[in-house]
């Protein structure tokens, strides 16, 4: 499989800790490969670009495992990311000529997807950026609860984030989006992009401390959305 | 909160990166791909039929331009309210008046452009893409003036008004053609310009 260390690398670079950490973030970035980072075969591309429809399945079933679970990360909800499936891929097809193969097949795909799931969103909900209330704040110095969480319970709190902070927290931490890169998405600024990654984890905090204690008398202390 | 470490050793954003990217794939619907393909074909024939149905009405325009000045028809449309009026002055006979030979003509050739004007917009009506909101609205006031002038011209007498009406009818049908077409000339004309910056 061809690893695609583009955004790796500047995943890496935008993570200014100390050494060993920013090698131990690359690590986990070039082992966990995004499933968009597949090689394409010249061939396939080609026969897509004339708009094979034999072709058009093929890179389908190649890429609609990640296709499908970057929508529905990014939308939330299984109705709206399925328009986004659909859409990006429609699109994909149908202005594969655009493809130039500057970057690599899958990251052009991934752009489409995001493009269409934000699009959806925007269609779908007109107030995509919602306001945090400030007076919602976690304990920052206990240590991150979705060390403890399970799969199903982040997956969960993931999706009782708002729209924005949602977007914002995976295209920055699983797809290796810049906070420019997000802000040109969003079209504000990159302080907008910032405040709202650093407000969406500390929501996620939140919402992920009461699956997480065992306690009963803690459950009621805290706030969910 | 990038530098702060947890107890793992490493910082909250690497941590809180790891379990989202530990999050399992998920599958999509299994009839994502068949609905997919469906739609695909349905945009394939809905293009061919603008590729070729467009030129075809463009010629049917034309032609209909050129052959406008022989088809010595009033070139002012009355309004279908007129139709409703009573005629002004009373008939020399109480017969239905005569149609002149070549009114006759004239008449069959205004007859069979509505009924191609019709077939074709009943193909794009059938094949084409949904119409959205806005444009379905328009396409049923479209076709309710279409209802009346069939009305209309199944009371007119005058060979005059009928002429009037098939034109209408023409030019109506003509314009709700236009109204199917209106999709996909504004896909087509979106296409080269949006291009996805890498």
């Amino acid at each position: 499989m061809h690893v695609d260390t583009s955004t790796s690398h500047d995943a890496a670079v935008r993570m200014q800790g100390p050494g060993p950490l920013a090698r131990h973030r690359q690590t986990l970035i070039v082992d966990t490969p995004s499933t968009f980072r597949q090689h394409v075969e010249p061939d396939l591309i080609e026969r897509f670009k004339r708009g094979d429809l034999a072709a058009f399945e093929s890179v389908y079933r190649r890429f609609e495992r990640a296709a499908w679970t970057l929508a529905l990360r990014l939308t939330g909800r299984r109705d709206v990311a399925q328009e986004a499936l659909q859409d990006s891929m429609l699109k994909a097809f149908e202005r594969a000529r655009q493809f130039r193969g500057e970057a690599p097949f899958g990251a052009w795909l991934r752009k489409l997807v995001v493009n269409e799931a934000l699009m959806q969103l925007r269609h779908d909900r007109l107030h995509i950026i919602e306001v945090f209330d400030e007076d919602l704040r976690g304990d920052d110095d206990a240590p991150p609860p979705w060390l403890l969480a399970d799969a199903a319970a982040l997956d969960r709190a993931l999706n009782r984030l708002p729209d924005a902070a949602r977007v914002v927290l995976w295209l920055y931490h699983v797809e290796g989006f810049t906070h420019i890169e997000i802000a040109e998405q969003f079209g504000r600024s990159t302080s907008f992009s910032k405040s709202q990654l650093a407000r969406a984890t500390r929501r996620l905090r939140e919402l992920l401390i009461p699956q997480v204690e065992d306690t009963p008398c803690t459950t009621g202390s805290t706030t969910t959305a | 909160m990038h530098d702060r470490l947890d107890h793992h050793g490493m910082n909250e954003d690497a941590s809180l990166a790891a379990a989202l990217r530990a999050l399992p794939d998920e599958r999509p619907p299994p009839d994502a791909w068949p609905q997919l393909a469906a739609r695909t074909r349905r945009r394939r024939t809905a293009r061919r039929i603008l590729w070729t149905g467009l030129p075809a009405a463009l010629a049917a325009c034309a032609a209909l331009f050129i052959a406008w000045p022989h088809l010595a028809l009033d070139r002012h449309m009355p309004a279908p309210v007129r139709i409703a009026q009573s005629p002004a002055p009373a008939p020399a006979t109480p017969s239905r008046p005569s149609v002149p030979a070549t009114g006759t003509s004239n008449l069959v050739a205004l007859q069979v452009s509505s009924t191609q004007w019709q077939a074709w917009v009943q193909n794009l009506d059938r094949n084409g893409a949904p119409l959205d909101g806005r444009a379905l609205a328009s396409a049923v006031t479209l076709q309710d003036r279409i209802g009346l002038i069939d009305l209309q011209l199944s009371a007119a007498r005058n060979p005059a008004t009928v002429a009037d009406l098939w034109q209408q009818r023409i030019t109506l049908l003509q314009q709700l053609g236009l109204l199917h077409l209106q999709p996909y000339l504004v896909a087509e004309q979106a296409r080269p310009g949006r291009t996805i910056p890498m």
